[in-house]
Parts: C-alpha cells; sequence; structure tokens
C-alpha cells in the first residue's frame, strides 16, 4: 500500500546506496508515476535533440537525410538492409511513443492535480485513471507499430536496388 | 481533511520559477495536441520507413496545407525545446548546489536557444531541391497493408509547388 511505513534507516553514502533507498521509498503508484514523468521526459528530450539534429539535414544536404532516415527502416550507410538494425529502430520507436503517450496523459494528470481546486482529493483516482488510458492506448498501438515487422520490407528504403525477398512480387509503380 | 490528504505539490511562490511552472503545465496542455498529434500522422497514418526527403518536402511545400504544417512544426519545436530543457534544468537543479544551478541553467537555455535556432531554420528556410526529388520519388505507394487495406493513403498532393 501506499502508505506503508517504513522504518528509518542510517543515511548511506555513495549514489548507488541512494538510488537503491529511492526505490525503496514506499510512495507506492504515486513515487512510480514522478519515476516514470522524469525519465519518459528526459528520453523525450534525448530523441527530440536527436530528431532536430537529423531534421536539419534536410536545408543543406538531402542525400545526408535520406540516408540517415533510411536507417529506421533498417539500411546502414553502407547500403545493406540489416533485419536487426530494422527491429531495433522499430522498438525503440514503441518506446518512444509509449514515453510520449505516457508523459502527455500523466501531465494531464498532474495539471489536474495542480490547478483544479479539488485535484488534491482525487490524486489517486487521477493515477489509476491514467494507467488504464495509457495501457488501452498501447494495446491498440503496439500491433499497429510492429505489424510491419512481419516481413522484410519489399523493398529496402532509400531508393537502393536490392533483391526482392523470395516470394514477394515487386509491384511498385513507377520504381 | 485528515491526515490522509496529501497536500499539494510545491509551487514556485513567484518570480522567473513561478512563471516557468505556468508555462510547463501550458506548454504541457498544447504539446499534448501537438506532440501527440505529430507522432499519429508520422508513426500510425504513415509508415515511418516512408518518409524520405520527397515526403518532407511533398508536405512542407504542399500548395495548401504547406503552411499549415510548417506553422505545426515550427510551434512544436519551440514549445518542445524549451519545455524539455526546462524539465531538464528543473532535475539538474535538484542534485545541484548554487554555482552549479548557475552553470545548467545557462547550459540549458543556451541549448534551447541553438535547438530552436536549428529546428525553426529547417522548418521555415526549407526550398525543395526539385532535381533530388526526381532521382528519390516519394515511398509512399508501397506503406504497409494496413493501410492499403483502407483507403491509399491520402498522400499529400505529389505534384510539388511551391
Amino acid at each position: 500500500m501506499p502508505q506503508t511505513p517504513r522504518a528509518p534507516h542510517a543515511y548511506q553514502s555513495g549514489t548507488l546506496a541512494r538510488i537503491v533507498d529511492g526505490l525503496r521509498y514506499g510512495g507506492g503508484i504515486g513515487q512510480w508515476s514522478w519515476l516514470a514523468h522524469r525519465l519518459s521526459g528526459l528520453g523525450i528530450l534525448f530523441f527530440l535533440i536527436v530528431h532536430i539534429t537529423d531534421t536539419f539535414f534536410v536545408v543543406f544536404a538531402p542525400d545526408w537525410y535520406d540516408h540517415t532516415v533510411a536507417i529506421y527502416g533498417g539500411v546502414w550507410f553502407d547500403g545493406h538492409y540489416y533485419w536487426p538494425l530494422r527491429w531495433a529502430f522499430r522498438v525503440a520507436e514503441l518506446g518512444l511513443i509509449a514515453s510520449v503517450v505516457f508523459h502527455a496523459i500523466n501531465g494531464v494528470g498532474v495539471i489536474l492535480y495542480d490547478l483544479w481546486p479539488k485535484g488534491s482529493l482525487y490524486r489517486k483516482p487521477i493515477l489509476w485513471t491514467v494507467q488504464v488510458a495509457f495501457w488501452g492506448i498501447m494495446l491498440v498501438t503496439t500491433p499497429i507499430v510492429l505489424y510491419p515487422l512481419r516481413k522484410a520490407p519489399d523493398q529496402p528504403a532509400a531508393s537502393r536496388p536490392a533483391p526482392p525477398p523470395a516470394g514477394v512480387a515487386s509491384v511498385v509503380p513507377g520504381r | 481533511m485528515t491526515a490522509r490528504s496529501t497536500g499539494r505539490r510545491i509551487r514556485p511562490s513567484g518570480g522567473y520559477e513561478l512563471f516557468m511552472w505556468y508555462f510547463m503545465r501550458l506548454s504541457g496542455l498544447a504539446l499534448v495536441f501537438l506532440a501527440v498529434g505529430h507522432l499519429f500522422i508520422m508513426h500510425i497514418l504513415n509508415n515511418v520507413e516512408t518518409i524520405n526527403y520527397a515526403f518532407v518536402a511533398s508536405r512542407w511545400t504542399a500548395p495548401r496545407t504547406g503552411w499549415i504544417w510548417r506553422l505545426w512544426d515550427a510551434s512544436l519545436i519551440s514549445l518542445a525545446v524549451i519545455h524539455g530543457f526546462n524539465g531538464l534544468r528543473q532535475v539538474l537543479y535538484e542534485y545541484l548546489s548554487a554555482g552549479g544551478r548557475i552553470v545548467a541553467g545557462t547550459v540549458t537555455w543556451a541549448l534551447t536557444a541553438v535547438f530552436i535556432g536549428a529546428g525553426g531554420y529547417s522548418i521555415l528556410m526549407f526550398q525543395p531541391d526539385e532535381g533530388f526529388i526526381k532521382e528519390h520519388p516519394l515511398k509512399i505507394e508501397r506503406t504497409t497493408e494496413i493501410s492499403s487495406a483502407s483507403a491509399p493513403p491520402a498522400s499529400q498532393p505529389i505534384s510539388v509547388a511551391r
């Protein structure tokens, strides 16, 4: 239970001990939501920096841009397709989506808590509603994001010629 | 209210920190729409594997709707960068002493300016490279079966006009 009292124990020096202490804090769902909000926010900021940098290529180096975003499809700079690369980026994409969705929903919960006069009375219901909404959205989103992984791309991205996978007719018009 | 009451969050009492406290909440509400909408368009309606230079060009230079996407992306970048780096600053402040906070505040605000500048420059100064687009056209036709099962993805007008 969230209000579980823990016997106070002696302060231990050292970063690791403090992290372990923090995780044993016993703040319940509020503590974990706070941690998830903070970590997802920092993760999104990291992605945002990468994303602004890669998009900056569009103004002066279109080929750099295409080669960079082709990595999402599993095509490395050498022009070859590597399926683990594509899978890794898909899973990371799912992580990004989950981070943004959680940060958004939980952020609305934080706003309710802070700015709605009765918010502090409904802290726990708000947090559980955030959980239900988050997992509901991810339940629908996850299959959609992972669906393309069931087979290799028709043509590896970056408009480089490559042998099409067996059994997949190349029906792309205009290529 | 009894002992069960958990009390309010700690809100800054005034000045710069209170302003940023309100900014985080207001920009957060805007970003729910801007960022989640952006993700929905790019990752659900489209397949990220089909995004390339021609896709970006067709979006930003579409005859009637291009300015909407540029406005959307510029707003998204500005608010998200300030929101993100201010969040980082707040996290860092919790771990730093007065001297370190000055450094952290300066660095995060400088990076905020750099990334809004870079992002804003990309979005507002973009001029399509027609020759490159001809050689590397849109890949939208071969998106996933999910979208081809329904109506073909309503690609932005493919004729890229300035």
